[in-house]
């Protein structure tokens, strides 16, 4: 039986996706030993090229896979500490990956989730289609509002599609086939399920596909540890091995910070351009 | 086996408190394995029964007039016709079969009082919105809402929340001076009764069971206090019995508070179910 990660990664004109992907590829290859392949499209592929990451990006993924990009009306308001901008975001593909892969069981990552350790490992042996991680855990522990628990204040639990474990059955295809099905009537489930249509969330279509296919009820039987998450308000200051140091936000708004270091755990960084501005010292880890 | 199910109602002004009760057994008879299914209705006017369509899901009728509304509950051991009773509100629904949790109760207790609340996504009940009074006075967390009681046993529980409900000044004053309710019911009546005689731990320890899906609306775990629950999500009654409030199917007992949630057409639905089955 082959087991793998894989990641997706689409570029904005604002993030490099590719880069990312090849960090966060290159950390889960080296801390769960196994290999790892990346969805991607020309652009991003011929972005990597020319930025000189595609060498490390051949290193680091077992597998390339290049699929078209998909076309996008989705935006979003991506923070970088206080500063902020609205960009495009290249994520209504992600249901396609039960397709893709080319490993019997998956773990499908976020390219902003760097795994520093091998916890993930312990999952692989779960007899279960579909896991997902079980919530998000803020790093400072208090930050968390009820939209990061909920898909909408009446609506049912968020799981958290940042890291999501696969396998090639017939229950887990039909999941993805419904994460599909939710995502092409996404304001019809918004309407049922409560939760604002904005923006297309993966997090959100999973949780839902996940509720209905458990009989619309909340299953916490099987389902990957919760999501260390540094928001995109925080900065990620300095990487020092696998010693991360954040300036963390006190709160929404306030323009005063802490620092916070973690170690040796797997977080989930939304801050992209604190990644890409460290990823030299990132891409040495790998 | 003499096991069965009691509810009280009385005429009230504004709720038509025997249709929720019609309703409660309508759904035990379409829910509870034959046995399990008995239902006995204490109410102060027999003869409003004979106008249901279905009274017979109404085993045994007995007229009582003594207490107005729900309040006769704290009577419930003495009134009973059966041997093993859960009492149960009128404004409650049973969605699937719990039959086997009834011979547990039978076979290890003599008396068990519920002590958890559900949300209707299923987390259990931790804020004390509607029970100040239980949390400041520390009294036990006990609802009236599922009592199980085999027949001559907890007569001094009986007696004494009876005591209570009778002179509920005099209790006040002396038990729950940390925050007075504006008045003693059936659940705070139990819940001294129980705290006074010191039993809350044998008469409601931990279970799987009953769960009871306490549909108030301050405790349902919204950011905001919600007035009323179908506010906020939908209460969708399939015609095979099967709930589902806002996006989440019921499997456990219901006690919903809007009485206005049993119209004529749910009625008809469950009438259907029992129908067919029978």
């Amino acid at each position: 039986m082959t087991r793998g990660v894989l990641i997706f990664a689409h570029n904005s004109p604002d993030v490099d996706y590719g880069l990312m992907a090849t960090i966060a590829g290159g950390l889960a290859k080296k801390n769960l030993g196994v290999p790892v392949s990346l969805v991607t499209d020309l652009g991003t592929l011929a972005w990597l090229e020319e930025s000189g990451t595609l060498i490390k990006a051949r290193e680091v993924f077992d597998q390339i896979i290049e699929v078209d990009r998909p076309y996008t009306k989705n935006v979003r308001n991506l923070h970088d500490g206080f500063e902020s901008k609205i960009i495009p975001f290249v994520n209504s593909n992600r249901y396609s990956v039960w397709e893709l892969s080319p490993y019997d069981q998956t773990l499908l990552i976020d390219s902003d989730y760097l795994i520093f350790s091998n916890k993930l490992n312990e999952y692989w042996s779960v007899d279960a289609p579909v896991m997902m991680g079980h919530s998000m855990t803020d790093l400072t522990g208090e930050r968390g509002g009820i939209l990061d628990g909920r898909v909408s204040e009446t609506g049912v639990h968020m799981f958290w599609a940042t890291t999501v474990m696969f396998d090639k059955s017939a229950e887990s295809e039909f999941f993805f086939k419904l994460v599909d099905f939710v995502k092409d009537n996404y304001v019809y489930y918004a309407d049922l399920f409560r939760f604002n249509p904005k923006q297309f969330r993966n997090d959100i279509a999973f949780s839902v596909a996940k509720h209905i296919m458990n009989g619309f009820e909340t299953e916490f039987a099987y389902t990957l540890p919760p999501i260390l998450t540094v928001f995109d308000k925080d900065i990620l200051h300095t990487v020092d091995n696998d010693r991360l140091t954040f300036l963390v936000s006190q709160l929404h708004d306030v323009a005063s910070f802490w620092a916070a270091t973690t170690q040796g755990t797997d977080v989930h960084i939304m801050n992209k351009q604190s990644i890409i501005r460290n990823a030299n010292r990132l891409l040495e880890l790998i | 086996m003499n096991f069965g199910y009691l509810i009280f109602v009385a005429a009230h002004p504004d709720i038509d408190y025997l249709k929720l009760a019609y309703a409660a057994a309508l759904s035990i008879k379409n829910t509870q394995r034959e046995g399990y299914d008995k239902v006995a209705l204490i109410i102060n006017d027999k003869s409003l029964v004979d106008e249901l369509k279905s009274p017979w899901v109404f085993d045994k009728v007995i007229e009582w007039p003594e207490q107005k509304f729900w309040d006769g509950r704290s009577w419930m051991d003495k009134v009973t016709p059966w041997e093993h009773t859960v009492c149960i509100d009128a404004d409650m629904l049973f969605i699937r079969d719990y039959s086997h949790w009834i011979d547990y109760f039978i076979e290890n207790t003599e008396l068990y009082v519920a002590n958890r609340a559900y949300t209707f996504r299923g987390e259990v009940v931790t804020s004390d919105a509607y029970r100040k009074a239980f949390t400041k006075n520390d009294l036990p967390n006990l609802y009236s809402m599922w009592t199980f009681f085999k027949k001559g046993s907890g007569e001094e529980f009986f007696e004494l929340a009876r005591q209570i409900f009778i002179n509920p000044h005099e209790f006040k004053n002396l038990y729950l001076s940390n925050h007075t309710p504006k008045v003693i019911g059936t659940d705070e009546a139990f819940a001294l009764s129980a705290k006074l005689l010191d039993i809350d731990s044998e008469i409601a320890y931990s279970l799987d069971f009953p769960k009871v899906v306490h549909l108030k609306p301050r405790i349902q775990n919204w950011p905001w206090d919600a007035d009323c629950v179908t506010d906020q999500a939908g209460f969708y009654l399939k015609n095979d019995g099967s709930l589902k409030i806002g996006n989440y199917q019921q499997t456990d007992i219901v006690h919903y508070v809007e009485k206005d949630i049993i119209t004529d057409e749910l009625i008809s639905m469950l009438e259907e179910i029992v129908w067919k089955k029978n």
